[in-house]
Parts: C-alpha cells; structure tokens; sequence
C-alpha cells in the first residue's frame, strides 16, 4: 500500500490546509518595511548607504586631499593625525579610501545595471512572447554562456584603451543570461496566471501588462540578483585593477589600493587591511542585502503567515474528557480522536474530539467541506500524518490493535493488509517511472510472495477484478498512459492485493467526470458486496453519500457535528450545518431562485469559537451555543452536537 | 430582441496542434453554433476534454479560431484587433474557475479593479475610486477590500472580487467559466445566488460552463451539451437535462447521484428572482 498511501497522506491534500478557507492573515506591510526588520539587512543596508554617501561627499568628508603627500609620516600605522594610517607616499588612507570608492562603486554600478537591464528585458520579453523571440533568446543564452568571460573582457579592455565603463558593461552582459533565464522561467509561469488572461480581455495594453502584472512578479528574483551580482562585480573591479587595468595612480581605488599594498606588505602588512575589509565587508553586505530581500518577499507572496494561530492553544481546555470506550462490534473504533498539525504561529488542533465506528463490511461516509478535517482524520487512522501532525489524545482500534500506540513495524504491516486508501488524484497515487502491472506485482510480492509467474497470475486477476477491460495491456502501461478513469482502478487494485478489512477511500471521485465517477462506484460497491470489505468513503458530494453510504458522519470544523443512517439524515438533518449543506445543493432548488445558503466561511483552526464551531454562520445560535456542545443522541442511531435540533424538527413540520 | 441576438456563434472551429510534430491534432470545437440574448443564461454541459473552456475562450479572443464566426451584437468580432479588443472589453467580461491564479497576488484589489477604468476609458482617480467601490458594494465585499491583497481573502471572497472585475466594465455579456467548481458547496450557492440578482438587476448576458448538470439547470434558461467539441443537442435548460433526446445526455444525466427521494419543494426558498420572459 506504500506506494498509494505514502504519496497521498504525507501532507495534508490540498483541499484541507490548516488555514482553510477563511483569510490567513497576510502582513499588508511593504516588502522593503519588512526587510527593516531584519538586524542583519539594515545592518547591511546602513554599511553600504554609508559607503555611498562617503563617496558622494568625498571632497567635504575625508580629512585629507587624497593626493596630499606628507613624506615625513610614510608608512605610519594608526594615529591620531591618520586615523588609518599613511601609504608608501605618506598619503592618508582614510582619505584615499573613501575616494576611492567613487570608482569602485561607480563601475559596480555600471555593470549591476547593465546585468539587471540586459536580464530582465530579455528574460521577460522571451517568456511573454514566447513563440520565436524565445528561440532566439535560447539560442543567444546559449551562445553568451559559452564564450569565456575573462578573455572577452581582457579583448575589450585592450580595444577601449581600459575603459572601466565599457569593461563593466560587457562584465554586465556576459554574466546577463543565467538571470534572464531566471526571469524568462518566472515570466512563462505568470503568464499562465488567469489574471493576464483577465486582463487581456479586458484591452489593456501589452506594455502595461508587462510592466505593471509581470515585472512585480520579478522584481524579487531581480533585486536579490542585482544586490549579489553587485558584490561580484566589485570584487571582479579590484581584480582588473590588479592586472593594471583601469583607472591608473595617483587616482585612488580600493583595487588599486591593495595593489600599492600587496608591494609593501613586508614593511607595513596593516596597509592591506582598509582596503581589503572595506571591499570584503561591501561584498558580504550585499550578499547579506539579497538574501534578506529573498526571504521577505518569500513571507508575502507565502498564502498563510502567522499571527495569533497560537490563540487557539488556550481553547484547548475544552477537550480533554476522557475517550469513550471502543465499540467492540466495530471493525473500525475511533474515540476521542484530537489531532493537532504545525501552523505558522504554532500548533493548532484542526481534529477535535471525533468519535467514528465502522462495522464490517458497512459503507461510512465522511461528508463535510475543505477546511473541516476530513483528509487529516483519514491520514491520522493511517498513521500518515504530515511531518509534526500529533495525535494529542484519543484511540484508533482497529480490530485487536490501537493504531495509536501500535509500534512503526506494527503499523506498515496493518497497512495494506488490514486498512488501505486510495486517493484523489489517481494518476499523481501511481509512481511515474514504472508500469501499473510493476507496481501491483510490488504489493502482492509483499503480501504473499510466491514466483514471478505467480505474482503476475494474482496480478492480472486483480485487474480484471477491477473490471479493467484488458488486463494485460494496462499492465504495460506507464501511469501517465492511463486516463484518470483507468489509473483510479488500478490504484482500487493495489489497495486490494493486501485483501484490506477496511478500505478508506479520499474522495476517490472528486477528480473523474460523471459517467467515470459512475463506474468507479458501482465497481466500489460490487467488490464490497464480494468480499465484505468495509468502506469509509471521505467525499463532500451527497450524491455520492445518498449512493453507497448506509451511515454518515458530518464534520465541521474539525468536529463530528452529525451522524446518522444516510436516508435518515437526508430526509431529516438534526444539525443545522447538514441542514444547510443539504439546502444549499444546486439540484434541490428552483431553478433561477435563490438557493438556501449558509452564510460565512469555515474558519481557520485557531478561529474556532470556544463553543459550537458552528455558531458564527448558525440561524439558530442563542446564548447557550457559547458553551461547548456535548454530542447528544436526539433518536436511536443518531447523534447531533446542537442544542437546537429540535428546532430543526419544528421548522420542517411547520 | 435584435435579429441576431447579443451574441451569435456561428460554425466555430477551434483546432490545436499536437505536441510533437507527430501528434494529432486536437479539434477542440467543431461546427459549433450558439446563440444568447440580453439578460439570457446559455449554460454549456459536458465532460472534461469537451471544449467548453476553448469555445469562451474563443468568445473572449484568447484563442484563434479555425474557422466560423463570432458576432456581438451582429458585429463580426471573430479577428479582432488589439484596438477593437479594448472596445470589447467593455461589453464582454469573465469569471474564471480559479480563484487563486485570477486575481494578481501582488497588486491591492482596488488597484487590479480600477486600472481597467483608468487604461481603457481614461477614468481619473476619483472617479475610478468611486466607481470601484460601488461595484464592491453589489457583489456584498466591504469598502476597505480595496486596499488590501488576494491573499487576504477566502476563496469565495475572491470569487466575488473576480466578478466584481468582471462588471467594472459595466459589460453586457459575462463569460462564466465554472465560476464555482473550485468552492465548497455553501460558498457556491452564494456565488450562485449573487450571478441571479446581478443578472436579474443588470440584464446581463451569461454564457455559464460548468461540468455540473445540476448547477447548470439551476443557472440556465438554455442548455447546450457538448461532446468532442461539438454541441449533441441544445434546447430550454429543464427539457434538455430532464428528458434529454440525445443518447449522449441521457447518459451523463443518468450518470449524476442524487440525493433525491423527493423534495421538490425548494427548501427555505425566497423570493423569486428570475425575470420571467426567459422562462416563457
Ligand atoms: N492551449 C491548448 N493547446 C493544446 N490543446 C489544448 C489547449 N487548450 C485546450 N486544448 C485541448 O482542447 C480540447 C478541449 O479543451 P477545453 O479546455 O476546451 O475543454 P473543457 O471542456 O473546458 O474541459 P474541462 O472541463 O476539463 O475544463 C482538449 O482536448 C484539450 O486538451
Ligand atoms: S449548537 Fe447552537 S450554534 Fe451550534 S449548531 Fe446548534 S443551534 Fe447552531
Ligand atoms: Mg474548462
């Protein structure tokens, strides 16, 4: 079963995040307000301002005339006349560096402008148009990457007489192409967003699509790229400065700087450390700088970011009692059941209490929107919790075993043989790289053994079971071969190699049309009617439910908020949500009114009120909903968490 | 009623290349002919793969067609230019099934309303602002949306923000492209309910797909079934899913589980809203 379970349960399937449905609460602060407060990104961002402003008033800041000889303090370290220092000249270091950082940054700039200009213009316009611009812009990628950097800036170097602005610039447009990839690949994306269709549709002009829809998308990527390549580019500065390129003595630059050094460095070494820390240090800070702009505009784009998930820890108190015991003519015995999942404000219970039996051989549904626990109730019977899910109290037995104490080895080997699933996306349950008849031969090899021809025999048995038209060819096939249809009947197959007592199915037909959903669910039932396997079919279609189901629960909000023998509950609900999730079905209105609706949204886990779950969107809630609601048992056989169902009675008899 | 309606499809022929050079091609719509008038619903039924999607598409200039024709108010718009797209715009709108990817993540909701206002019919700001703000008021979001970003909403909220986009144009013609298979079933009745009344106060046009027979039922006056692009049959909404007469729609009828024993009594229902010349 590993193969299906271990895909689907590992994390929570779309359909129930922890935030659900209601507004996660998204920080509306800028970006560049958020990077403020990150030590680490203003310390940085304070560095570099710093370097800048020195350059800019250089004339005004530095206490010397760079160019100012004092012959009679030559090499001298530290004092209090040359804060830095003198050079071999007797020069002031304070001074020459801070000139010296108007060349420096200058042709850092030059070249980080030109990387930026040349990268996104050319990665936008391949990915937005696609078409042949992109097969020249591969092609041109291709050709640019090729080409050995250095030599073609020593070439040009040579040609411009040593002109620093040209170099950089062709330094800017050699290293251009892998960040125009990064922008054509975030462009391509975008461009399937429905939004730029939306916006197509309305007229807008192509030139403010671009700039105004796509271009915001990028400027992360392009922000964190500048600010690195920026770094770089200094470093690439004082290399060529080095080779005796550029700007040339007595003009200072901090490359050039470390040259004079480097010739000196047996009498005075200390004359390589302003320099040299001056250029480390601006380098560090702008790798700093991107990676900071990375990781904010990482938390906005995010759906979910944390405040006050924390919240709902204090409402826990209302849930430990203590669990039920087991019904023991269930196969399946759920009591108790709280699971709490890991949020970005710290843990939440989204599974709250739930008590769930399924009888041999019996049909259950588990009915209820996204948001509400259904998939993490399912993944929690399985032992498959996502990565810090916890079980916080409550029992799972399942025949002789509790699933919840039961070792890791004890587990694997109930799965598959006892309890199996199968999942709603068929065709993503099934492993790509081999053939559907590969991976069923996997599980009975595991269950039973037996001869390569043995294995195959049982397989192809289970296949036509599965009532696959021709067995042996689907065995041949790759999961991307096989419609959605095919794949779900395959995955059915694999849950049924281990000859499961239980099977629990995640809305095995959320994702099939009709007339597949159709055939899915006769062969469900017909394979249940042979082999009295029991089912627990998790699905927010009551059609389905009224279908196949004998019992259903309801689950808001991660409470069991109803449970009853289906005809019984759609004939009747005795919770106000199961009234109106029933009201609400487009099939049970008159065409062209007003359907019954509820009004509102599930809320959000740390949301939940401390009372009913469902009070906020209730038309019956009163002063006595505020409380928490115990399970009740209004009939025989059925069980109702409102202080109201009677009402609901009354209200259909009136 | 015009002679040729709001909108008149004619013969639509849809074709995509195959992925490789030696994959056949697609015919994703095929001699398709449709008609809606004002203030009409024309919902379009059919499985996945059918080219529901392709033929609003069409409508909505996002796809080139092969062959046919497509007339707004019998104006041939089958080619339009960019230009005459701009013109378009305000009188043909949509609402997409996802409303994650259908609104920018990074621009306010006021800011991705307005800016079709401001662009195309050269709005001012305050102008734009008060516009906006009345349009959030019809689809029940609270003034203050304006300001803030997708991500702050649910997805049923989103979806009323993208209907809202939809009618900043004050458009005649709405493309609802399965405006609610992505919601939960109590959201969808509110997204439903709120396509009524917008339909029933501002006479507007909706060409409604959706893989759902019950919702299209619900929403239409007329039904088309399509079938490997092209229509099996079309008629008024409760004969066609009722007591389909092509063999294909009895059997995707057949194929829906109902809950139904037998309320035939609308549950909680209110007050009508359907103008009644549709219905007629
Ligand atoms: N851009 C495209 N390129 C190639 N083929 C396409 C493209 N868009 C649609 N198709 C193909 O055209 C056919 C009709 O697709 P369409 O999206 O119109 O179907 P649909 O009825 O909307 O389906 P669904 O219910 O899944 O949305 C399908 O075979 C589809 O694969
Ligand atoms: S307990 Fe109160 S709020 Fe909850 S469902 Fe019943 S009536 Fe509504
Ligand atoms: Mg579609």
């Amino acid at each position: 079963m590993t193969a299906v379970a271990s895909q689907d349960l590992a994390a929570p399937s779309s359909d129930e995040p922890p935030g659900g449905n209601s507004r996660p609460a998204v920080s509306r602060t800028p970006t560049w307000r958020r990077l403020l407060r990150r030590p680490l990104a203003v310390i940085s961002l304070a560095y570099l301002v710093l370097l800048v402003l020195a350059a800019v008033f250089a004339d005004v800041v530095a206490p010397y005339d760079p160019a100012d000889l004092d012959l009679d303090h030559v090499l001298s370290g530290p004092s209090a006349g040359h804060l830095l220092g003198t050079d071999p000249l007797g020069r002031d270091v304070l001074s020459r560096l801070i000139h010296g950082g108007q060349v420096s940054l200058v042709n850092g700039g030059v070249a980080a402008l030109t990387f930026v200009m040349v990268g996104v213009a050319t990665g936008l316009v391949a990915g937005f148009f696609g078409g042949w611009t992109d097969r020249v812009f591969t092609w041109a990628v291709d050709v640019v990457i090729a080409i050995p950097g250095l030599i073609v800036l020593l070439v040009v170097l040579t040609v411009f007489g040593g002109n620093m602005t040209v170099a950089m610039a062709a330094l800017g447009i050699l290293s251009a192409p892998g960040f125009a990839r990064v922008v054509r690949g975030v462009t391509l994306g975008v461009r399937q967003e429905l939004y730029i269709s939306a916006a197509k549709v309305s007229g807008l002009p192509t030139r403010h699509i671009l700039l105004r829809h796509v271009l915001p998308r990028v400027t992360g990527p392009i922000l964190v790229q500048a600010s690195l390549f920026f770094g770089a580019a200094l470093l690439v500065d004082a290399g060529l400065a080095y080779l005796g390129f550029g700007v040339q003595p007595p003009t200072p630059t901090w490359g050039g700087m470390i040259i004079e050094a480097a010739s000196v460095i047996s009498q005075q070494p200390w004359l390589l450390v302003p320099p040299g820390i001056t250029l480390a240090l601006a380098t560090l800070s702008f790798a700093l700088l991107g990676d900071a702009i990375r990781d904010t505009s990482a938390e906005r784009t995010g759906r979910q970011s944390g405040n006050a998930r924390r919240r709902s820890a204090a409402r826990r108190a209302e849930l430990p009692r203590p669990a039920g015991a087991p019904d023991p003519a269930a196969l399946l015995s759920v009591r108790g059941l709280t699971v709490s999942l890991p949020t970005s404000g710290g843990t939440a219970d989204v599974v709250a209490d739930v008590d769930l039996d399924v009888r041999p051989g019996e049909t259950v549904g588990l009915v209820g929107e996204s948001g509400c626990g259904k998939s993490i109730t399912a993944s929690a019977l399985l032992g498959l919790l996502p990565a810090g899910g916890e079980i916080r109290t409550g029992r799972v037995q399942l025949g002789d075993v509790d699933l919840t104490t039961a070792g890791k080895s004890l587990l694997r080997s109930v799965r598959g043989s006892r309890i199996a699933l199968i999942s709603q996306e068929p065709v993503a349950s099934l492993d790509p790289v081999f053939t559907a008849g590969q991976q069923v031969d996997e599980l009975v090899r595991r269950h039973h053994g037996g001869s390569r021809q043995a294995v195959r025999a049982r397989t192809l048995e289970l296949l036509t079971s599965v009532r696959l038209r021709d067995p042996e060819s689907v065995a041949r096939r790759y999961p991307h071969e096989l419609s959605g249809g095919m794949a779900q009947r395959v995955a059915i197959a694999m849950a049924l190699a281990g000859e499961p007592d239980l099977l629990v199915a995640d809305e095995p037909t959320t994702a099939l049309d009709v007339t597949v959903q159709a055939e899915i669910l006769r062969l469900l039932q017909s394979i249940q009617a042979e082999r009295g396997m029991a089912v627990l079919l998790i699905t927010h279609d009551w059609g389905v439910v009224a279908q196949v189901c004998q019992r259903a629960y309801v689950m808001y909000a991660g409470h069991v908020v109803e449970s009853a023998p289906v005809a019984a509950m759609i004939d009747q609900p005795l919770h106000p949500y199961s009234a109106g999730l029933l009201a609400s079905m487009p099939g049970r209105g008159r065409p062209g009114h007003h359907l019954a609706s509820i009004p509102g949204t599930v809320p959000a886990p740390a949301d939940w009120p401390a009372g009913c779950h469902f009070a906020p969107r209730c038309a019956l809630a009163t002063e006595d909903c505020a409380a928490p609601v115990p399970l009740s048992e209004p009939a025989p056989g059925r069980l109702s968490r409102c202080v109201h169902h009677d009402r609901l009675i009354e209200g259909a008899t009136a | 009623m015009t002679a040729s309606g709001l909108l008149e499809i004619q013969d639509l022929r849809v074709e995509f290349a195959g992925r490789r050079r030696h994959d056949a091609g697609v015919l994703a719509a095929d001699g398709v002919s449709l008609r809606i008038d004002d203030a009409e619903t024309l919902g379009l039924v059919g499985e996945s793969g059918s080219g529901k999607s392709t033929i609003g598409n069409a409508v909505l200039g996002l796809v080139k067609p092969a062959a046919g024709r497509i007339l707004f108010r019998g104006q041939d718009v089958t080619h339009a230019t960019t230009r005459e797209r701009r013109r378009l715009g305000q009188h043909i709108q949509v609402v997409f099934q996802d409303p994650y990817s259908s609104l920018n993540p990074s621009r306010t909701i006021g800011q991705t309303l307005g800016e079709q206002l401001r662009l195309v019919r050269g709005l001012d700001r305050r102008t734009t602002r008060i516009h906006v703000e009345n349009v959030l008021r019809q689809v029940g979001m609270p003034a203050d949306t304006m300001s803030r970003y997708p991500a702050e909403f649910s997805g049923g909220q989103r979806q009323r923000i993208a209907i809202a986009r939809a009618l900043v144009m004050e458009p005649d013609l709405v493309i609802c492209d399965e405006p609610t298979s992505a919601l939960d079933l109590s959201v969808q009745a509110q997204i439903l309910n709120l396509l009524l009344d917008l339909q029933a106060r501002l006479g507007l046009g909706y060409l409604f797909i959706s893989h759902d027979i019950d919702v299209v039922r619900h929403m239409s006056h007329r039904v088309a079934v399509l079938l490997h692009g092209r229509v099996v049959e079309q008629g008024p909404a409760e004969g066609v899913t009722r007591h389909p007469d092509h063999e294909y729609t009895r059997t995707l009828v057949a194929a829906v589980p109902s809950v139904d024993v037998a309320a035939e009594a609308p549950p909680n229902g209110r007050a009508p809203h359907r103008n009644e010349q549709g219905e007629a």
